[in-house]
Order: C-alpha cells, then structure tokens, then sequence
C-alpha cells in the first residue's frame, strides 16, 4: 500500500497539504461572511487537487493527474463559481442570525478532530500502521466529516447547507487520494460529475426557494410538523 | 557556576529591565507611524517613567496594604522570570532550573492577578470594570496557553525553554512540521491577549473603553511608574519566550563571551523589530470589535493549540 | 438462460427510451401513453426474468451488472409499482390542471423509474451508490413538482438529508474497498462477491467501522429512525403516483444494500454488531413510527410514518436472518409495495375529492365512495398487519425468525408496537368512515377509473396470498436466503 511505505518527504509534503485542508475547514466553520466561506472551499479544492498530483507522481499512478485536473476544474473553479453566481443572486451576505456563535463552533470542532484522531488512532493500530501518513489521512477524513456535520447542523442559511454538503464530500476524496489512489478512475470521473449534478441542482431548488417560499433562511422553512 | 555564568545571568535581568521601555516604544512609535502622525519617538517610555519618578504619590483613603503590595509583588515577579528563560543565552545559567515553562507562566499570572486585586481594592468604579474585563479575557486565555504548553512538552518531551530551543535549532523537519506552526499561531494569539493588542482593545484612553489600564488608574507617581515598568517588562518577557523558544530559536550566545553577548542582544532586538511589525500591522488593519466578540481569536487559538496536540500524535 | 440479458436490456431501456421520446413530443396525452407502454414493458419483462431463472446469477457488460435473485426480486416489486403507479398518474395527473407541465411531470417520472430499476443491477458497489445518488437528484424535482411554498421545503429537507447521509454511505463505500486493498492488491473490481470472499481476512475493526458508515448512511435512504426525518415531508408533499413510486420502490433499493453489505459484514465475522445494529434501527424505527401514527392529523403523512414502520419491520427481517427472516423480509418488500401502492392512491384521491389533507375534514367516506372507500379500507386493515391479508402472514413469519433466534424480548416489544400501530392507525379510519360529517347533500367529484383501477389491482393479490403463500415463492424465498447466508454456518 503506498501511504504505508512513504519516504519522509512526500509524507510531509501529503501531511501539510491534508493539515491545510482541515485548517481551511475551520476557517470555514468559523466565518458568517458567505464569500469567506467559498474562498476557502475554493482553496481546499486545489489543495486537494495538488495532493490528487502528488499522490500521483509518488505512487506512479498516471491516472491521478486527470483527477488531479478535473478536480482543480471542477471543484476549484466552476463549484465555486456558480455558487459564487447563486449568492450573487440571492443578495445574501451573511448569516445574520447565528444559531451557535463562531468560536463555541470552533471549539466544538476542536472535540471533533480529538474524536477523529481516537478513533483513528485504534484503526491505525489494529491495522499496524499506526506511526504512518494512514492514521493522518483517517483522522482529516473523518474530522472533516464531522466538521461538515457540524456546518450542516449550526447554520441556516442554504449557501451554508450546500457548501457543508461539499465539504463532506471534499472530506472523502482527500481521505480516497492518500488510502486507496488504485480506485478505479471510472468511479473516481463519476463521482466528481456527480458533484456537479448535485450543485446544479441546489442551484434550481434555491431559485425556488425564493420565488416560492419567500427565503433561503432554514429558519424560516417550519411549515412541515408532525 | 562560574562567575561568568553569574554575571550573564545579571546581565539577562538588566536586559529585561532597561530594554522593556524601549520595546513599548518602538511598539508605539510604528503605530503612530502606520497612522501617518509624527509620534513621541522612541525613546519616549523612558523619559514618562523619569516624569512618574518625580512626581508626588496619592493614595486614597480607600487603600490597604494590598495596594501598596501590588505593584512591588508584579514588578518582582517580572524581575524573576528572566532568570528562567533564554534571553541572552542558549545554555542555561545558574537558577535557571528553579523553574520550567510552566513554573515561568505561574509567576507571570501571580503579578497580574495582583494587579486585578489591586483595581478592586480601592473601591473605585473603573477598577471593578477593569479587573472585571481583565479576568474575563483570562479566563480563555489561560486555559489555551497550559494547552499551548503541553503541546510544547508533547513536542519536546521536555518542558524546559533551553531543550525546545535546542531541538528546533538542531531539527528543521520539526521547526517546519505542523505542530510546530500551530503551537506558532496559538502563541502569536495569546502574545496579542496578554499585551493588550486584540481588536477588542481601544487605541483611546477613555476609561470606559479600558479593560487592563482601568485597574491601575487609582496609582500615581513612582507607584505608577513601577506598574508601568512591569507590564512592560511582561510584554519584554513574552516576546522573549516567543521570539527564542519559538519562532527565530537561534541567534543567541553559544559560549557566553562579551562579544556573543552583544551579539545576543543585538539580534534580540531586530527579532523583536520583526515581531512587533508584524503585531502592529495586525492591530491596525482590523477594525475594533465589540467586547463580547473576544471569545473569537481566543477560540480559534484554542483550536490551534488542540489541532498541535493532535499532530504530535500524528507524526 | 440466454433471454435474461435481452430481458434485462428491454426492462432498461424501456423508461430510458420513454424519457426521450416523451421530451421530443411534449405533449400530454402522448405522455401519458409514453410512460405506461414503458411501465408495461418493464413490468413484463422482470416478471419474465423472475420466472425463467429464479435464482440464477448472471453477470452482464464486463461483470458490471447482475440479476441475481435477491436483487430481480426487489426490481419486480419496483416494476409493479412503477406500472400501478403510472396507470395511477393517468387519472390524478389530469385532475392537477396543468397540461403544460405534465410532459416534464412525465419524463422525470420515467426517469425515476428507471433509476429505481437500474439500482439492485450494480455489481460494483461503488456504481450502486452512485445509482442511489442518481435517484435522490431526480426523486427531488419530483417532490417539489406542485411549487408550493411547502413543496419546496419538502424538496429541501429531502435533499439536503439524504445527500448527507448518502456522502456517509460514500465514506463507508471508500473504507470497505480500502479494507479490501490489503486483501486484493491496490486497484481491483470492488463486485459484492469479491468483498464477500475476501470478507473472513479482512480486519474487523476497519468493516465494523466501514459498516456502520454504510448502515446509517444508507438507512438514510431507506428511512430507518432516527434518520427518518426527510420521509414524512418528502412522501406527504409530492403527488400521489410519485409518493407511491417513493415508498414501494425507492425504500427497498436502498435496502437491497444494506443486505449486500450484511452479507460482507457477516463473512468477515463482526455478525453480532452488525444484525444487532440493524435490529436496533429496525426497532427504534418501529417505536418512533408508533407514536407519530397514533396522533398524526395529515392523511399522507400518516402513510409516510406507516412506511417508516414497515422499513424497519423489514429492516428487523433481514437482521434477524435465516430463512424464516429473509424469506419474511421479502415477502413484506412485496405486500408494502402494493399494499403502499394502494393506500397512496386511496389517500390522493380522497385529498382531491375532499379538498383537504387532514383527516379530520375527511368524513363519510363510505357514503360518498363506496367502491373506492371500501378498497381503501381494505387497505387500511391490511396495511396494519391483520389477517387475512398478506402483510399478516410476513409479519408472522418474522416474528417467527425472531423467536428462532431467542429474542423474545425484541419480538415482545415488536409485538406490542404492531398493535400500537394497528390502533392509531384504524381509529384514524374509523373517523373517516364511520363518523358523521354533515356532508350527506354535498355532491362529490366522482374518482376515474384510471384512479380507482390500480388500487383494486393492488389490494385483490394482498387478499389472494394472504390465503395461500404460493410453495414456489417460498422455495424461491429459501434459495434467496440460502445465497445471502453465511457460508459455513448453518441457517
């Protein structure tokens, strides 16, 4: 397996681009501006389509640099985009009412990487590979997950719940780059489509949302009890 | 335990004490500066506590001996701590030992909570709002700097300042790793909470925009000068374990010789140039906050500081 | 043998070619017809597959796709409620008014089918999420169809949840196939049976975790308590045929992996965690379906909740296993889909014809709709599991594999909620049908036949098997649960 049997540079190298990415989820969790939120999404797309290359030039997997390319396109420039047209459109600039403040969120966020990292710590030393790049790249995984659960659960606004969606699925690639590079590349090129077809399709709900509901505020979609 | 060794040690305290003014002072001066006004100079701080030392004390009615004990007790304790930290010197010097990292940090809040007492004990209003606000940014603040120091310790294996400094000297994997960086950001953080340089502090001396400079407005004359003179020596002290243990480990004097220790604080101060640029220009380009939003940069030095624990765990 | 490939082609590409033609020729009526020559076409051709090779697996285009038993059987279940549902569409469709948006209604409509038809096909695991992803995109525009304000906020929730959970399920799919990389080398075909024999080397800490990752984040899907949550909304807002399609075919595709996954977990011996886990989703869905049945005010939310119940009685089937469990469970993916199919329809067009959806407004519906009302209530008996419907004998037979594996009691307190349920649920029906609403003068609009035709084709097969289990449903039952057992062990 090739994270178990890196040499110390492109470990470090894999080590400070999923670090980065965390560090970007955080500043994700952490910020009410929306465009805050899509710069760094931006940023942790390239960084992960950089670490797409690297993984690829170590492991001498060719394939990896059209992931690479496809997700320096796909997740970095054009998600970005048209979510940066569709806040455009709805003139929304921040959450304005918070429902968890942005430091108790952070500090909840901190748990869940501490959460992450025990968890993956014992997989780590079930598997014997505790002490490699796997125990890291289990930890950002899954921390990012959380992380994303917790952008889901804490904001209200629609933006927020698509770009927490996204960071879930940012989570699962990066962790799929380092663990398993060998995935076929049909199932790597499908999922990223697919990405793109869940945006397109936020992007149409969101149009009705205003038109018929008035609001992309999840606060005030309360019709629907019992 | 040579006489040298005693002298350099002297030597470190000296430093501390007459070079703090002119920390504050540069530290003021680039301010005005980035605000495009002509500023006091440099040298202002000294010729302020020479004014303060002429000057005549009263005292209120109100006071006991806790305010007359304050300001002695954190001008010692500011005295103290350089015997413990590398200033000049990358070994460590006679009683140096007497305390680690964190015995160094306890002695550094013991002078500050005397002060907090001191703003109560006159039973002035300001005090109370000082000594009020002051503790509620500390009550963060500490918590995330034992954290910053067990990332330390975890990283070092040691809580001794000279064995850090010697490991990121010898290490660049380390010095560049992340839990190194991390515990960096945490600590530039938390240098920002203790010196009184977050957004939320006021660039006004309005006393109701105080929150650590409410405490001592009952004090005058040389009493003040020696407040003054202490906080300067903390902030002196901060950078200190900042600039040598952290960030720019190296620089300092390997044998002790009078040149290296020219030297040594020569370098001392263009680090400190560099820091306190870097300080400045973070203070000046974000706007002022509302009080309440405190618990953000202190939050996200919290996270900092855990995310450098988890990757010592890491790696 | 050689006619299950043509069959399952025809079955396939039945709805695609149906979604294309009804967008070349936007017009309604031809829509319609489009759509149900479609339904008819795939409906006939998995009952052909079902019939010629019950239990034979065959593997098509490269090893990418297989009928297999388990999975031809949750396509038929599918593909009857595709064909009801559209004979449905027909007639409730038209009452909506808008011409000129039913060719739209009617390819996503399709296109839906086909999705819900082409899920339990993937051998490989990684495009089966990616068909269960499919099927949420497509479902959405669905439910929000009719734009009203709480349309669209069903659309939201449903999305927004089940795209959350799916990614878990994409987590424990990445896990699974890493576990499988210190078995099979870095890059290989991740099919169920590869995993499966692999399955006794793989780790157990690394497929426990995978697992769970996979049983909550399909469970999502299927609408398993606690994540449920999206499935009142979802199944309560989008019209009747499109509710019907969601609860009959949806919910069981994405159950078909959970058992395939089950089936990995108990190879690679983490059998314990991984059924008790099932159970307790299973029960707790029981539990929280229980008790929003018994005060519920909105009719279909009240089927929504009733599917939420029998998701984890199926959920409860497959976790018990052997043969009595499995054969249960799929008998109950087949009486649900019709019985569900049926009280779908009963329930939309007592919504048009009464203008309201609470059951409260809905009064005397005998006396306006014999015919209807009396299927309706048929429904409603069966759909609570009493006798002598269908649903009563799988039910029975769960319990039954229940009692066979000593958890007597999870079987009591199974036992205890079915009646809850049975309770609240037909005391909503005895307000409707039995109490008086001073509506005896009012004329009522009279329900199509198109409406009224699928829920007598549904409810008539409930009565005829509840009578008589066919031996050769249950010999094809056993062989089913004879390849999903444990290898080894003796069921």
């Amino acid at each position: 397996m090739l994270a178990a049997h890196l040499a110390p540079l492109p470990a470090s190298l894999f080590s400070l681009l999923a670090i980065g990415s965390l560090l970007l989820s955080f500043v994700m969790l952490g910020s009410r501006w929306l465009r805050h939120y899509l710069f760094a999404f931006a940023a942790q797309s390239w960084l992960i389509a950089i670490l797409s290359a690297a993984v690829g030039y170590y492991g001498n997997y060719s394939e990896l640099y059209i992931v690479a390319i496809l997700t320096a396109a796909f997740r970095g420039l054009l998600l970005p985009y048209l979510i940066f047209r569709i806040i455009h459109r709805l003139e929304v600039n921040r959450e304005v009412h918070v429902i968890l403040q942005a430091s108790s969120s952070l500090v909840i966020g901190a748990f869940a990487v501490i959460f992450a990292l025990a968890v993956s710590y014992r997989i780590g030393a079930d598997l014997g590979l505790a002490g490699t790049i796997v125990v890291l790249a289990l930890t950002v995984m899954l921390s990012m997950k959380l992380i994303g659960f917790l952008m889901l659960s804490v904001r209200h606004e629609a933006i927020s719940h698509i770009l927490g969606l996204l960071v879930l699925e940012n989570g699962v690639f990066l962790g799929a780059q380092i663990l398993v590079p060998g995935m076929p590349l049909l199932i790597e090129i499908v999922i990223l489509f697919d990405l793109l077809i869940v945006v397109a399709c936020f992007g149409v709900l969101v149009r009705y949302l205003l038109t018929h509901v008035g609001t992309t505020s999840s606060l005030q979609l309360n019709r629907l009890v019992g | 335990m040579t006489p040298r060794d005693i002298i350099l040690q002297v030597c470190q305290v000296l430093a501390t004490l007459l070079l703090a003014p002119l920390l504050q002072g540069v530290i003021l001066q680039f301010e005005e500066r980035v605000q495009r006004s002509q500023g006091p100079g440099v040298f202002q701080p000294y010729r302020d506590l020479w004014k303060l030392f002429h000057k005549q004390i009263v005292a209120p009615d109100t006071a006991s001996w806790l305010y007359w004990t304050a300001p002695i007790v954190a001008f010692t304790t500011t005295l103290t701590v350089p015997i413990l930290i590398p200033v000049l010197t990358n070994y460590p010097l006679p009683l140096s030992d007497m305390g680690d990292i964190l015995g160094g940090g306890l002695i550094l809040t013991l002078g500050s909570f005397m002060i907090t007492l001191a703003g109560l004990d006159t039973r002035s209003a300001y005090g109370g709002i000082g000594s009020s606000r002051a503790v509620m940014v500390t009550i963060l603040a500490e918590p995330t700097l034992i954290l910053v120091f067990v990332g330390i310790t975890l990283l070092a294996k040691a809580m001794l300042p000279f064995v850090v400094n010697h490991l990121l000297v010898a290490e660049p994997s380390i010095y560049w790793g992340p839990t190194h960086l991390f515990l960096v950001a945490a600590f530039f953080v938390l240098l920002l909470a203790e010196t009184d340089r977050l957004p939320i502090h006021s660039s006004t001396h309005i006393e109701i925009y105080m929150i650590d400079e409410a405490r001592i407005l009952e004090y005058s004359g040389p009493m003040l000068a020696i407040l003054k003179w202490a906080s300067m020596m903390k902030q002196f002290i901060l950078y200190t374990i900042f600039c040598n243990v952290l960030l720019f480990p190296w620089g300092l004097s390997y044998k002790g010789t009078a040149l290296g220790v020219v030297g040594a604080t020569a370098a001392l101060l263009l680090k400190f140039l560099a820091v306190a640029c870097v300080v400045v220009v973070v203070e000046t380009v974000q706007s002022r906050l509302r009080f309440y939003r405190y618990q953000e940069p202190l939050a996200a030095s919290f996270l900092l500081a855990i995310l450098a624990i988890v990757s010592t765990q890491l790696t | 043998m050689g006619a299950i490939g043509p069959l399952t082609l025809a079955m396939t590409l039945a709805p695609a070619i149906a979604v294309a033609l009804i967008l070349l020729v936007p017009r309604a009526r031809a829509a319609e017809a489009i759509n149900l020559l479609a339904s008819v076409i795939s409906l006939l051709s998995i009952v052909c597959i079902v019939i010629l090779a019950p239990n034979a697996k065959s593997l098509f285009w490269g090893g990418y796709v297989v009928v297999d038993g388990l999975g031809a059987w949750t396509i038929l279940c599918a593909a009857i409620v595709y064909f009801l549902a559209s004979v449905y569409a027909i007639g409730y469709m038209r009452l909506l008014g808008e011409t000129d948006r039913l060719p739209n209604f009617y390819a996503m409509f399709a296109g839906f089918g086909l999705t819900t038809l082409v899920g339990p096909l993937m051998n490989n695991a990684g495009l089966y999420w990616i068909a269960i992803e499919l099927t949420t995109l497509v479902s959405t525009f669905l439910v929000a169809f009719e734009r009203e304000a709480e349309s669209i906020e069903a659309a939201w929730k449903y999305i927004i949840v089940v795209s959350a959970g799916i990614s878990l399920a994409l987590l424990g799919t990445i896990l699974f196939y890493w576990s499988g990389t210190f078995v099979l080398g870095p890059t290989y075909d991740m099919t169920w049976d590869a995993l499966r024999q692999a399955g006794p080397q793989l780790n157990p800490a690394l497929v426990t975790l995978s697992f769970l990752l996979v049983l909550i984040g399909f469970g999502t899907k299927v609408g398993l308590a606690p994540m449920h949550t999206w499935l009142p909304d979802a199944h309560s807002e989008g019209p009747a045929p499109v509710s019907a399609l969601l609860s009959g075919a949806l919910l069981n595709t994405a159950m078909v992996g959970i058992v395939r996954y089950l089936a990995v977990a108990d190879a690679a011996g983490i059998t314990v965690l991984a059924r008790g886990t099932l159970l307790a989703l299973g029960g707790f869905s029981l539990f929280v379906a229980a008790l929003f049945i018994v005060r519920q005010t909105g009719i279909k939310r009240l089927m929504a909740y009733s599917s939420v119940e029998h998701m984890g009685v199926i959920a409860l089937g497959f976790g018990f296993g052997g043969p009595f469990g499995i054969a249960g469970a799929l008998y109950h993916m087949l009486n649900h889909s019709l019985n569900k199919s049926a009280m779908f329809f009963g329930a939309g067009s007592m919504m048009r014809a009464y203008g309201t959806k609470r059951i409260r407004s809905i009064r005397a519906v005998l006396l306006h709709y014999p015919v209807v009302g009396g299927f309706w209530l048929a429904g409603a008996v069966a759909i609570t599991g009493a006798p002598p419907f269908a649903l009563f004998l799988s039910e029975l037979t769960i319990i039954r594999a229940g009692l066979a594996r000593s958890e007597h009691f999870l079987v009591g307190l199974i036992a205890i909620l079915l009646i809850v349920i049975f309770v609240g649920f037909l005391n909503h029906f005895r307000g409707m049908y039995f109490e008086d609403g001073h509506s005896e003068g009012k004329t009522m609009p009279p329900i199509s036949a198109w409406c009224a035709a699928p829920m007598c084709l549904a409810i008539a097969p409930l009565f005829i098997m509840g009578l008589w289990w066919p031996q050769a449903l249950w010999d094809h039952f056993l062989e089913i649960a004879g390849s999903l057992a444990p290898t080894g062990t003796p069921p």
